[in-house]
């Protein structure tokens, strides 16, 4: 997937490429408004990743102007405003997700990951890895053509494994995919480690390798290598 | 009260008043006129009656016309001065007293001293009197009215401008960016107050722009460092194998960062409540956010066997904003989650008129007073932020919410009052 990373802060911009290095896509970054015309304008992007405040200009009139130029791609919103008006605003005029700074890398990998499987399969999907299959659209999981028994929480956690598999996922990451800003981090370490544990007993049960691996103190890694 | 039915009542009251005391003391003169006059009538009968009676000798003289009599008596005793006065006196034919005026003298005709009696009937000047204030009063009510209709109208008029203003005031909303524009008045007090007030909102405008744009310039500067600070972090995790320790010190930076990252967004979170910066307000329902938030805290009840008390009254609806009303909600029902006890209670009340939520917890009150301050925080979790109440009434207080704890029976118990204050939000 060919991806435009429009992010006037350099060093937060090189580390959203080197955290999707490696997923096979193709990134490109833009510090500033009028780069981001003139590389829209010349290749056609599959995914947008628009930072709102940009030095010389807003990444709304970006959303707009790739709008008009009728691209399917996707566009995810990053932004410092943790204001209403701005998400709303962003999602109307056709963003696919609104993240607010500070953001997880993981949480963006999944998103990038989740419009990826829109725009290449056509939504009508199937997600897999090894011996295990997701249908992303009905929440369903299996291991070996056996469906698996999973709650909500432990079929998002799967996905949101699959989605960043090999990396290091933070405790605070995972709360955040999993419950948002509902709940203090603190809080939701206990329920992680429960529905962690669910969700590797019922993989296991159902044959499948285990992939979960523990990272003292941290958080988790989905290891498939 | 409204100053047109304020002015109108003292008008009218003091109009009353100096009419009432005004037809009293034209009713006396109208009176004492009528008196004189009637006097001088039988000053003039008095002497005709003289003459005829000393014509006549003694002769009782006959009333020239029915509202007149004439009484004669012999007296022995002296002279005695003229007497005027009123008198009753009873009609047979109509049954009824009739005031007459009556004069009293003495007179000395052929050496028999007699005491003669006119009467002269008022029930004519009486009835005219009374027709005369009659007319008064019809006439001066008519007066009144006119003068109050008048006024109502041209108070519309004059005061019109005013009350435009008044509206304005009323709606003018510095988070919509419209121009405070005023209608003109040709009084000159509108126009000075109209000058006034536009200075003033322009000033606060300003000031309000200039803070508006701290917050979200403070929010930017801040969350952009820490973003790269959180992702640059999150990177190091990726790079490969570690020591334990190094793993460690990395996790405490992480987390560290994260805190200050979200103690940040909940700052700026209060600050924007403080300056109203969420003017979009609707109908929110509490039940489907209480549903939603349940089924989210779902984990963290079962985990703590908390048992989970609904008495929702359905239907219940809030007109405000609606991320607020989430996020009123949301810390108050995990709070008393997170402070709760294993095997506790939670109780989630809700009528159109209050949202109280209780849970065990802790045998001890807390500290009410402490409570809603930031940064105040229960031993028992150091990780909490310590804003969640804080916020709390931070939204209450925009709303005219009235938001209270009180423990009783070992629960501890927020309860927030809805007014009807919020309708007009």
């Amino acid at each position: 997937m060919k991806i435009l990373i429009i992010e006037d802060e350099v060093k937060l911009s090189e580390a959203i490429v080197e955290y999707l290095d490696g997923e096979g896509h193709l990134c490109e970054v833009a510090y500033n408004y009028e780069d981001s015309v003139e590389k829209i304008e010349l290749y056609p992007y599959d995914c947008l990743v628009v930072d709102i405040n940009l030095p010389d200009g807003s990444g709304l009139d970006l959303i707009r102007l790739v709008k008009k130029k009728s691209i399917t791609g996707g566009i995810i919103v990053v932004s410092a405003r943790n204001s209403l008006d701005n998400r709303i605003e962003g999602l109307e005029i056709g963003a696919d997700h609104y993240l607010t700074k500070p953001f997880h890398l993981a949480e963006l990998n999944a998103h990038l990951k989740s419009i990826h499987r829109r725009i290449s399969f056509n939504g009508s999907n199937e997600l897999v890895l090894n011996e295990i299959k997701l249908i992303p659209d009905e929440h369903r999981a299996f291991v070996h053509d056996q469906e698996l028994v999973l709650t909500k929480k432990e079929y998002e956690l799967l996905l949101f494994f699959i989605s960043n598999k090999n990396k290091v996922i933070t405790k605070a990451g995972l709360a955040e995919h999993l419950w948002g800003d509902h709940m203090d981090s603190a809080d939701s370490y206990d329920f992680i480690y429960t529905h962690i544990k669910n969700l590797r007993r019922e993989l296991l049960k159902k044959g499948c390798r285990d992939y979960i691996r523990t990272i003292y103190g941290l958080g988790y890694k989905f290891d498939v290598i | 009260m409204r100053l047109l039915t304020k002015t109108t009542l003292n008008l009218l009251s003091i109009s009353l008043f100096i009419y009432l005391f005004g037809i009293i003391a034209f009713y006396y003169t109208l009176r004492i006129q009528v008196d004189s006059n009637v006097n001088k009538e039988m000053d003039k009968r008095k002497y005709s009656i003289i003459r005829q009676m000393e014509e006549a000798h003694s002769s009782v003289a006959h009333p020239p016309n029915r509202n007149e009599m004439v009484m004669v008596t012999p007296v022995e005793n002296d002279w005695l001065k003229d007497q005027y006065m009123d008198t009753l006196i009873y009609n047979k034919e109509e049954q009824r007293y009739q005031l007459y005026r009556q004069l009293g003298f003495h007179e000395k005709v052929n050496n028999q001293n007699y005491y003669i009696q006119i009467f002269k009937s008022l029930d004519e000047t009486d009835s005219l009197i009374i027709r005369i204030i009659a007319t008064m009063t019809v006439l001066i009510i008519l007066l009144i009215i006119a003068l109050l209709v008048v006024n109502r109208y041209s108070s519309r008029l004059v005061w019109g401008a005013f009350y435009d203003t008044v509206d304005k005031i009323n709606h003018y909303d510095l988070n919509t960016h419209e121009d405070f524009s005023l209608q003109e008045s040709d009084v000159r007090e509108f126009e000075d107050l109209n000058r006034g007030l536009k200075a003033m909102t322009e000033r606060i405008k300003n000031d309000y722009l200039n803070l508006k744009e701290y917050t979200e310039n403070a929010s930017h500067e801040i969350q952009t460092p820490l973003a790269i600070i959180n992702s640059k972090l999150e990177l190091l995790l990726q790079s490969g194998e570690m020591s334990e320790k190094q793993y460690k010190a990395l996790a405490d930076a992480y987390e560290a960062s994260i805190r200050l990252s979200k103690y940040n967004s909940t700052l700026i979170l209060l600050a924007k409540i403080e300056n109203k910066q969420f003017p979009e307000s609707k109908k929110v329902s509490p039940e489907a956010i209480l549903e939603q938030l349940l089924e989210n805290l779902d984990d963290l009840i079962r985990t703590k066997k908390i048992e989970v008390i609904r008495k929702i009254m359905p239907h219940v609806t809030l007109r405000m904003n609606p991320y607020l009303a989430e996020i009123l909600i949301v810390n108050l029902v995990k709070n008393a989650v997170r402070h709760n006890v294993k095997g506790g209670k939670l109780i989630i009340e809700l009528d159109p008129g209050m949202l109280k939520i209780s849970n065990s917890g802790p045998e001890t009150a807390l500290d009410d007073n402490l409570l809603f301050k930031r940064f105040f925080k229960s031993s028992a979790s150091p990780e909490s932020l310590g804003l969640g109440l804080a916020i709390v009434q931070k939204i209450c207080a925009l709303y005219g919410f009235e938001v209270s704890y009180q423990f009783f029976d070992g629960l501890h118990c927020m309860r927030v009052r809805f007014d009807n204050k919020l309708e007009r939000v």
